[in-house]
C-alpha cells in the first residue's frame, strides 16, 4: 500500500562523495597507510562504527562528547558513532586478546564521525588510520610508534612533515611546582587547554608563582625546538619537571636512531589531552595545511578502565587531511590509466586472455563488451587492437606495437603514471 | 617581513588594526586601500579583510596564519585556535541592560529574565555564570529597542561608550565581560611557522601602546 519514496538527491550536510581523482587518492593513502602498519608487523583489526555512547565518550574527551552522533537502540541503550578508534581497539584488546602474548601490535582503519554544525569548512565523516603497541611501558615503543607514523607518511608520498613531539606530564608538573593556589592553578590549565595564552597572563598575574615555571609558562609557544631546548629549558627547573624533560632526551635518541629526527621538534607548549595521555605525546603536521595531519602518545590508563592493567601507546593519521596535504602539494594525483582491449567479431575470447595476461602484470585493462570495427581504434589512445586473424596491435601516448610480448615489454613504461 | 598570512577585521578595529601592523613594521597596509581591494599583497605577507566574525574561521581553516579580531567575537565563536596577543586597542564591554525605572534597573530580577541579543552564546554563559534563569531572544541588529517595546526585559549587548544605551533609555545592570583586540594564530601555522609567529607576536606585543583592560570574567 506504501507508494515508493522519493530519494533526495542532497547529501546531508558535512558529509561527503568521493569520486575521481579524489578518491583514488583516498583509497592509495589508505592502502599506504596499512601497507605500512603491516610491514612493521602490526596486526590489522575491524571494530564497529557504533558503539555503547559511555566507551565512546571515554575516547574522545570531556569537550567532545557534545558533538557526537547519538542515539538510542531498541533495548533503549545509548549508542554513539564512533568518534574516534583508540577506545574500541583498547575494549578488544582488554576482552578478546588479553591472553595474547604482549606487546601486541594492532592496526585498523575506518570512518569517525562527528556530529559537528554543517557549513562549518570541517567534515562531518571522515577516514582514519592508525597503530596501537600495546603492553610495552617503555620509550622504545613511543619510538617506534613516531617512525611508523613517518614511514606512512613518507610512503603515501606526504613530503615536508613536521613532528612535534612533547610530553604530557611537562605542564602538569610545572603548574604543580609553580607554587600557585589551587585556584590560579586550575584557571592556567583551563586557559591552556583552551588555547588562551592571554588569559595564562592573566591568570598568573599577581600570584607568586616561581620564576622559572612563570617564564616557562609565559613563553609557552616558543618552547620549540632541537635536543638543546630541553638542556635550556631544564636547567632552571626542579625535579619533578626535569623527569618528563630526562623522557624526552632518551626518546630523541631512540628517534635519532630511527633515522628521523631531521624533522622532529621537541615542543614543550604541546597543549593535548592531559587526563588522557600519560607520556610522550606528538603531532604531525605539513606546511601545506592547518590541521595536524595525525597524533599519537602514551595513553597507559585506558586500558584499566577495561580491567587491564596494561600499559599502551599509539597514533592515528587523518587520511582526509592527508589527501588535502597531497592534492595542495602536488595537484590532483591521477590515478593510473586503463588500457582498452577492443577485438573483432568472433576474437573475444583470444582478447579476453591478452586481458587476463596483461591483468596479471599489474597493468589496469577494460576490455570492450561487444565486437568492434578496425576503424574503432585510434592512433594515440591507450587502447589495443585485437584484428579478425587475432593480431594484437596497440597504441599508448608516446608508444605503439604489436604482439604481446611488445606490450608487456612495454608495462614499465605504460604504468609511468603509477606510484 | 614574516611570510604569513594576516587576517584583519572590517568595521570598529579595522584602522586600529591596521595602524598596528604599520607601527610593529609588520606590513604598510592603508585602510581605504584595503577596504577596496580586500587582499593586499606586500612582499611575501598577505593582509586580508574579512568580517570580524569570520577571522577566527580563516584562521582556524588554516587560510590565514594569524589574525585580529575583539574578543567579543572569539566568545561567540566555537573555533579553535591559539589566543596569543592581548592588543589592547578596541577596548568595549558586555553588558545586562535594562529599561530606566524597570524593576530590573532596580535590582529585582524577574524570574524568568527575558533579554534580547546579539551574542546568545556569550549570553547563554554569563547568566549560566550567575545561576539565572534567562529565556534569550536572538535578535540580528538594534537590540536596543526590545525592551522599550516589549519584547525582552533587558538586552546583553556590547558597548564601547555607554551612548546607544543611554540614547534608549537603557541602564546597565551588570558586567558580562570586557573585551579588546586579540592575535589569534592557526594550530598549525604555529609548529610549522613557529618563528614568523612568534616574531610577530613580539612585534606586535611590543608596539601595544598600553596593556589590557584586565581580567575578563567570560573567559575563565
Amino acid at each position: 500500500m506504501c507508494a515508493l519514496q522519493t530519494p533526495a538527491r542532497g547529501r546531508a550536510g558535512g558529509f561527503t562523495d568521493w569520486v575521481g581523482p579524489a578518491a583514488a587518492c583516498r583509497r592509495r593513502v589508505a592502502d599506504a597507510f596499512l601497507d605500512t602498519f603491516s610491514a612493521w608487523g602490526y596486526e590489522y583489526l575491524a571494530t564497529p562504527l557504533v558503539e555503547p555512547l559511555e566507551t565512546v565518550a571515554a575516547g574522545v574527551g570531556g569537550g567532545r562528547q557534545a558533538d557526537l552522533f547519538r542515539f538510542m537502540d531498541a533495548d533503549g541503550r545509548l549508542l554513539a558513532l564512533v568518534g574516534e578508534r583508540t577506545v574500541s581497539v583498547a575494549r578488544v584488546v582488554a576482552t578478546q586478546l588479553r591472553t595474547r602474548s604482549f606487546p601486541l601490535r594492532l592496526c585498523y582503519s575506518g570512518p569517525v564521525l562527528f556530529n559537528r554544525p554543517p557549513l562549518g569548512g570541517r567534515r562531518r565523516e571522515t577516514m582514519q588510520a592508525g597503530c596501537e603497541l600495546v603492553g610495552h611501558g617503555g620509550l622504545e615503543a613511543d619510538a617506534e610508534c613516531l617512525a611508523v607514523a613517518a614511514a606512512a607518511l613518507e610512503a603515501a608520498g606526504i613530503t615536508g612533515v613536521q613532528i612535534d613531539v612533547g610530553h604530557a606530564d611537562f605542564v602538569p608538573s610545572l603548574l604543580a611546582a609553580a607554587h600557585l593556589d589551587a585556584d590560579s592553578r586550575s584557571r592556567v590549565a583551563r586557559a591552556l587547554r583552551h588555547r588562551d595564552l592571554v588569559a595564562v597572563e592573566t591568570a598568573l598575574e599577581g600570584t607568586e608563582a616561581g620564576a622559572a615555571e612563570r617564564a616557562l609558562l609565559l613563553a609557552f609557544p616558543t618552547l620549540r625546538g632541537g635536543r638543546e631546548l630541553l638542556d635550556s629549558a631544564g636547567a632552571r627547573l626542579s625535579e619533578g619537571c626535569r623527569r618528563s624533560l630526562d623522557e624526552l632526551a632518551r626518546l630523541w635518541d631512540l628517534l635519532d636512531t630511527h633515522g628521523i629526527t631531521d624533522r622532529v621538534h621537541l615542543d614543550l607548549g604541546a597543549v593535548r589531552d592531559w587526563d588522557y595521555y600519560t607520556g610522550p605525546t606528538f603531532e604531525l603536521f605539513s606546511a601545506e595545511l592547518g590541521f595536524p595531519l595525525g597524533s599519537g602518545g602514551r595513553y597507559d590508563r585506558l586500558l584499566a578502565s577495561f580491567g587491564l592493567d596494561a600499559p599502551a601507546t599509539g597514533f592515528v593519521l587523518h587520511v582526509d587531511r592527508c589527501c588535502d596535504a597531497l592534492q595542495r602539494s602536488s595537484g590532483p594525483v591521477a590515478p593510473a590509466p586503463v588500457l582498452r582491449i577492443l577485438y573483432a567479431r568472433g576474437r573475444a575470447a583470444e582478447a579476453m586472455a591478452v586481458a587476463v595476461e596483461l591483468r596479471r602484470r599489474g597493468l589496469r585493462v577494460a576490455l570492450d563488451l561487444t565486437p568492434a570495427e578496425e576503424s574503432a581504434f585510434e592512433p594515440g589512445v591507450r587502447a589495443a587492437w585485437v584484428d579478425a586473424a587475432g593480431v594484437l596491435s596497440w597504441h599508448w601516448p608516446g608508444h605503439s606495437g604489436s604482439g604481446l610480448d611488445g606490450l608487456v615489454a612495454a608495462i614499465p613504461l605504460l604504468r609511468g603514471g603509477q606510484p | 617581513m614574516s611570510g604569513l598570512r594576516l587576517a584583519l577585521p572590517a568595521g570598529a578595529l579595522f584602522e586600529d588594526a591596521c595602524r598596528l601592523l604599520a607601527t610593529a613594521g609588520v606590513a604598510e597596509v592603508e585602510p581605504a586601500r584595503l577596504d577596496r581591494q580586500l587582499r593586499i599583497v606586500q612582499g611575501d605577507t598577505v593582509v586580508v579583510r574579512v568580517r570580524p566574525t569570520d577571522v577566527p574561521v580563516y584562521v582556524e581553516m588554516g587560510a590565514c596564519d594569524a589574525g585580529i579580531v575583539g574578543k567579543d567575537v572569539l566568545w561567540e565563536s566555537s573555533r579553535d585556535c591559539y589566543e596569543l596577543v592581548d592588543l589592547g586597542f578596541g577596548a568595549c564591554r558586555m553588558v545586562l541592560a535594562a529599561l530606566e525605572g524597570s524593576p530590573l534597573a532596580a535590582g529585582s530580577w524577574p524570574q524568568p529574565l527575558r533579554a534580547a541579543t546579539k551574542y546568545p552564546v556569550s549570553a547563554r554563559r554569563f547568566f549560566d555564570r550567575l545561576g539565572v534563569a534567562a529565556e534569550l531572544i536572538r535578535l540580528h541588529g538594534s537590540v536596543e529597542l526590545a525592551p522599550a517595546m516589549g519584547l525582552a526585559d533587558a538586552v546583553v549587548d556590547i558597548t564601547a561608550t555607554g551612548q546607544t544605551l543611554r540614547a534608549n533609555h537603557l541602564v546597565e545592570v551588570a558586567e558580562a565581560g570586557r573585551s579588546t583586540a586579540r592575535l589569534i594564530v592557526n594550530q598549525a601555522s604555529l609548529k610549522t611557522r613557529g618563528d614568523a609567529v612568534n616574531l610577530l607576536a613580539a612585534s606586535l606585543r611590543r608596539a601595544v601602546p598600553t596593556p589590557g583592560p584586565g581580567p575578563e570574567p567570560l573567559s575563565a
